[in-house]
């Protein structure tokens, strides 16, 4: 189990420091740690579990802030990285995002949190929604409602009715005048594009998020028309299994607030939504670069903020690239980036130029892997549809919003 | 706290130096400590804050314990939660002044809130001082009876703390038993959860000294207290869920059905969102079906999807860790995963380490049916930006080449990096295409022309330089110009540093002399004089010994450098299978992402909860003697695949307050609590046997041979040793206890001993089983001479019952 938890800045030094058991672990480790993290290079680039002489070691590096936790048994990786992921979780959501001096201002309420989230080395609730009934975060409502009460305590004076309750995810009854209901369907296209123009990989992976504002306890049913396009799908712990598994129906008793419901993926789709063709020739030393981007399939739907990326080889000298639309920015690290916005209507986007290699070489022979950002409003890529959401005993005014949007993941053109 | 050396280096000049602020906190603190003025409290709050960022930062603020305590008489739930803070921090070093807070933390126990009950508590606890236990076991007590479950569930990890503190005083409080009614007992499932984790550490740590510990340990794992969990399992927090499908994963079902019954209740798990659940439920899904290979493999089915949408749905850190366990998966049975390749396919973006996992990945699922694919793919690598990357791709095609039968393509593709001239691709095709030639010969034709046309002077990597002179030797006969490049190689021999491309070029040279020996002879006699005059002491025997066998006889030289040669059909592989398979049994472990079993990686003391006495059953028969006559030697060498049982003894009774909640009972794994002894009533063994390697080995030596025969098996008995941990288990049943063991069908080798009840005398047994035969040599050898005849029978009796329900 863990033994102790350390936030450290991106400068290596230990802004915060938990000991969870007997065990007490010496803060030299740290020390051990980054040394470590300075000889890979870079801390996203050290694996997030090490083995340090005396400790092994379980890393999360969220917005410059690693989140260190050490042990000395064995145990189930994924817990301990899955419980560092949700300790950064909550306390980004209730600092409202994470940094260095937002971390050193609040650091009694990461305090308190952590006292809560874990005992002993074992993870015990990190559900927002119970931990916000126990410690109220520091938000400008709760420092006004400070000032106006004379009760300066961060502290809510009852326990959380809901650690008692089987719906541990659902804090006690709230009420609310308008009663709302938000799903999104945010997907996420993975494409890979070989050197021969071949799609060799296409998948959407997908999220149904909802924001559920809703008086009592709500029980809610979301149908989808094509269901049978999902390959896997995981659930928030408030789906219930069987409907499921039975009508591939989505009942659920609804977190309040924000929540993610549901992922899914879907795999072997065919196309994407616009293409990319680079072409790299190169002759004598110099290399002449062209690439087209354009759109494959009309959705009906605007395809916004289209950007391209790519790393220039080492053995390029300099490089001169312009673009008949949009701006191209050669970063100092040899990124070079195209953003194009929107397709215009009268012509085809492109990106030409020259690449000069370095002086013994002739012809390139590494050649750069586009990665290719995009956004679709309205659409879902995967085809999935939502086709229903009931409420069980429904509040007079209910309303109920639908919204879907595709974005690019991990989208590469090969040259 | 931190060492001074540590709050040195946080001090930059903006920060205080420590001293002079403390001492002025510590008057401002006692100005408050007295005071009732309104405000006070936000005042207190301030100077709180001050001496916690202190601490945080790492300046020593102990010196302000008396002033802090004094301060602490607040009804203000934050003042108060950060005075716990500090006094928890500093309690330690200082027991004298923590007394002080003993006070108003046992009044704060009885507060009305529950939450300043719950706070208070485990604060109290936390103080960690051995001499203030006393205070300790009332407040507890009574919050285990508390009426709000937040106060019994910190009341629960306070007793698992006052156990690390103080063993016996947990134990006399009588606080275990109370904690396994909570468990059976309450409404509350984090309480419930939170006695399953300190019962198991409390109980496996008493275990190794108490009897009826150890039974209580073994009851956690029956079958009354794995329903009720699992019939509750949906109501449980993500994390215990996690605990408890850890303790089901140690359960063993008595008959096929329950398997099924379980695996039904918990298929919704793998669809739950936090992955360390899924991963738990992967675990428990494996371990269970291992016996029955048909649904092992639907079950392989069935995880699939699951486990590949957590790769690509979790942070880069999550995915890492599952795509390590997939790793593992896909290793044990590549086919089941050789449709979903593409999930392997490395992304532009993702860290080298993961990319290596891939690759290894893409390797092992390749087909006939996707190869094409797989190595087009792993070619557009070898132009990737990454080299490491680029030259592992490289390989993973060879090693696509050397497991297919059709390798076609595959060598054209080899043979296109060869003209790609860039130096590393060239060097790692070179190594690839030797390896290909020693196992396809008949390929030499097209590869040799293609590696004719490399100019040596272009291959500086010494692998590749040796691959290349080592093709350049073997087939010179079809190359042209074979002997001159040798030549050229041997005019350098100077500056050539490595050993190994030197004594590649002496052996390259004689294989060329052989066949073409008008060309070569010139060279042949300056590569001689060059390695007789070489400073490294293996090139320079090689060059001498070819000097003299060439003087005695040309035609025995021949036979012996260049005797004709067989194609290799498989090469060895680096991780032995039974690493492997230990690997598997410690799935959900680091042990997984480090590729190691943990006792390679883990310090005794430390070793999880995730061993298994039947583990030591993996050495062959050969071993199986040497092993206990050199356990001195094994105990040593650490990285020995072999786990005595000494070792582990050495965990349990020394260290096992940190062995954390392991059920790693080495006497009985999923055994009844108490084995019913069908013994003769003239002879009764003891049922915890205890017994290290190095005193059986020396004991085996000194004692002679009581009694030796040969048994008959059973049909039954023959039928049910597929391994040899079957038998162990079973005559850990009848109170013998396996020391070592090994082999493999039909052959088994086992070293058995026992105790004699209330006395230290021992039995030790050698005991030989050939399934094919179905019989058994046995050999006992007993210290106490007038009983061995009886404990033959025993032994007999118990054996005999082996395989039969």
């Amino acid at each position: 189990m863990l033994q102790c938890i350390f936030l450290l800045s991106d400068s290596g030094e230990v802004m915060l420091e938990k000991q969870l058991t007997g065990h007490r672990v010496d803060r030299s480790i740290c020390d051990w740690f980054w040394d470590h993290v300075i000889s890979q290079g870079d801390s996203l680039k050290s694996q997030p579990v090490i083995a340090s002489p005396t400790h092994y070691l379980f890393q999360v590096v969220r917005e410059g802030i690693t989140f260190l936790a050490c042990t000395q048994v064995e145990m189930p990786p994924l817990m301990g990285i899955e419980f560092l992921c949700r300790v950064s979780d909550v306390l980004s959501d209730y600092l409202g995002g994470l940094n260095e001096d937002v971390i050193k201002d609040n650091f009694v309420i990461v305090y308190e949190l952590l006292d809560e989230m874990i005992d002993n080395g074992f993870p015990l609730t990190t559900e927002p929604n119970i931990l916000r009934e126990m410690i109220a975060p520091p938000n400008i409502v709760s420092k006004v409602l400070s000032v106006v009460t004379g009760n300066s305590s961060n502290v809510s004076d009852t326990l959380p009715g809901a650690t008692g309750s089987c719906i541990p995810w659902r804090a006690a009854d709230p009420k609310y005048a308008n009663n709302e209901v938000y799903v999104d369907l945010v997907e996420e296209m993975d494409a890979v594009i070989n050197r021969d123009g071949v799609l060799v990989k296409c998948e959407v992976y997908g999220e149904v998020r909802v924001n559920s504002h809703l008086s009592g306890l709500p029980d809610l049913t979301l149908s989808f028309a094509n269901p049978s396009i999902l390959d896997d799908v995981r659930f928030h712990p408030c789906v219930r299994f069987r409907p499921w598994e039975s009508h591939q129906i989505l009942s659920f008793v609804p977190p309040d607030g924000e929540f993610k419901l549901m992922s899914y993926r879907v795999k072997k789709l065919k196309s994407t939504p616009i293409y990319v063709k680079p072409q790299l020739s190169s002759d004598a030393g110099k290399c002449r670069v062209n690439v087209l981007v354009g759109i494959r399939n009309d959705h009906g739907k605007t395809i916004d903020s289209i950007t391209l990326q790519f790393q220039l080889p080492p053995c390029i000298l300099s490089a001169d690239l312009t673009s008949n639309t949009g701006t191209v920015n050669i970063l100092g690290n040899k990124t070079c980036s195209w953003s194009i916005g929107r397709i215009p209507k009268d012509k085809t986007p492109s990106l030409s130029g020259t690449l000069v290699l370095e002086s013994e070489l002739e012809r390139l022979h590494v050649f750069p892997t586009f990665r290719v950002g995009f956004k679709i409003m309205g659409v879902a890529l995967s085809g999935l549809q939502i086709d229903k959401l009931d409420l069980k005993t429904a509040p007079s005014r209910l309303y109920k919003g639908f919204r879907a949007l595709t974005r690019a993941g991990e989208f590469e053109v090969r040259s | 706290m931190a060492p001074p050396a540590q709050s040195q280096r946080s001090q930059s000049p903006s920060q205080p130096s420590g001293k002079s602020e403390v001492s002025d906190l510590k008057l401002q603190l006692r100005q408050l400590a007295g005071s009732r003025a309104p405000g006070v409290d936000d005042s207190k709050r301030e100077l709180f804050k001050k001496v916690i960022s202190y601490m945080t930062i790492g300046i020593d603020v102990s010196s302000l314990f008396g002033e802090m305590v004094m301060c602490s008489a607040t009804s203000d739930i934050v003042l108060k939660k950060m005075c716990y803070l500090y006094v928890g921090n500093y309690a330690k070093v200082n027991p004298d002044l923590a007394l002080l807070t003993i006070n108003f933390l046992q009044r704060d126990c009885h507060d009305q809130d529950p939450m300043i009950r719950g706070l208070a508590l485990r604060s109290l606890c936390s103080l960690r001082v051995a001499n203030l236990v006393e205070y300790l076991v009332g407040p507890l007590g009574s919050g285990l009876k508390d009426s709000n479950s937040y106060v019994r569930m910190v009341a629960v990890i306070g007793v698992l703390k006052l156990y690390h503190i103080s063993a016996s005083t947990c134990v006399d409080a009588d606080f275990p038993s109370t904690l396994k009614h909570l468990m059976l007992n309450d409404s509350d499932t984090q309480v419930v959860a939170n006695c399953l984790s300190a019962l198991q550490e409390i109980w496996s740590a008493e275990a190794s000294t108490s009897e009826e510990a150890s039974r209580e340990r073994e009851a956690l794992i029956s079958k009354l207290v794995i329903y009720y969990l699992l019939n509750r399992i949906k109501e449980f927090s993500e994390w215990a869920q996690c605990l408890v499908l850890e303790l089901v994963t140690k359960y063993v079902p008595s008959e096929s059905s329950e398997i099924f019954d379980i695996m039904n209740l918990l298929e919704d798990r793998l669809q739950h969102a936090n992955g360390a659940v899924v991963l738990a439920t992967v675990k428990v899904f494996l371990q269970l079906t291992l016996s029955m290979t048909d649904v092992h493999q639907q079950v392989y089915e069935r995880i699939k999807a699951p486990l590949l949408t957590l790769v690509s749905s979790g942070s880069p850190e999550q995915s890492y860790a599952v795509l390590s366990h997939l790793h593992l998966l896909v290793m044990r049975a590549p086919y089941v995963f050789s449709s979903d390749y593409k999930h392997f396919y490395c992304q532009y973006n993702e860290p080298s380490y993961v990319k290596r996992l891939k690759l290894e990945m893409l390797t092992a699922v390749a087909n006939e049916s996707n190869t094409y694919e797989i190595v087009t793919e792993l070619c557009e690598y070898a132009a990737n930006v990454d080299i490491p990357i680029a030259r592992e791709s490289i390989r993973a095609v060879g090693k696509i080449a050397l497991q297919q039968y059709d390798v076609n393509a595959i060598v054209d593709r080899l043979l296109q990096f060869l003209e790609m001239e860039k130096d590393y691709v060239t060097a790692e095709a070179l190594v690839l295409v030797k390896d290909l030639l020693r196992k396809y010969p008949q390929w030499s034709h097209d590869c040799i022309a293609v590696v004719g046309n490399i100019s040596s002077k272009n291959v500086q990597e010494p692998k590749a330089k040796a691959a290349l002179i080592w093709m350049l030797g073997e087939y010179s006969q079809d190359m042209q110009d074979a002997p001159y490049i040798l030549e050229s190689l041997v005019e350098n021999w100077d500056e050539e540093h490595s050993a190994e491309v030197r004594l590649h070029l002496l052996t390259a040279v004689m294989k060329c002399f052989f066949k073409r020996p008008p060309e070569t002879q010139s060279a042949l006699g300056a590569a001689l004089a060059a390695g007789v005059a070489d400073f490294h002491q293996d090139v320079h025997d090689r060059a001498l010994f070819y000097y003299r066998i060439l003087r005695y006889n040309v035609s025995v030289a021949e036979r012996v450098v260049n005797p004709p040669k067989q194609a290799v059909s498989v090469f060895a592989d680096t991780q032995s299978s039974e690493i492997k398979d230990r690997i598997f049994d410690e799935f959900n472990s680091l042990s997984v992402l480090y590729q190691k079993p943990s006792y390679m990686f883990t310090d005794k003391e430390h070793r999880g909860p995730l061993e298994f006495a039947d583990e030591i059953g993996n050495l062959s028969i050969g071993e199986a003697t040497d092993n206990v006559v050199s356990s001195q030697r094994v105990e040593e060498n650490d990285k020995d695949l072999l786990l005595t049982t000494a070792e582990k003894e050495e965990t349990r009774a020394g260290h096992s307050q940190q062995a954390s909640f392991g059920i790693d009972d080495l006497l009985g794994l999923g055994m009844p609590a108490v084995p019913n002894v069908p013994s003769p009533p003239q002879l009764k063994l003891n049922t915890k046997a205890a017994l290290d390697p190095s005193t059986f080995q020396q004991k085996w030596r000194q004692l002679p041979i009581a009694l030796s025969q040969e048994l008959l098996l059973s049909p039954q008995a023959v039928a049910a040793l597929t391994a040899p941990q079957a038998l162990l288990r079973h005559m850990q049943s009848h109170s013998i206890h396996c020391i070592a063991s090994g082999g493999q069908s039909p052959n088994f080798k086992f070293f058995f001993f026992a105790q004699k009840y209330e006395e230290s005398s021992n039995y030790l047994v050698e005991c030989i089983i050939n399934t094919s035969s179905g019989k058994a040599q046995v050999k006992i050898k007993a210290e106490d001479q007038s009983t061995s005849q009886a404990f033959s029978t025993l032994f007999e009796s118990a054996l005999s019952k082996f395989g039969t329900p």
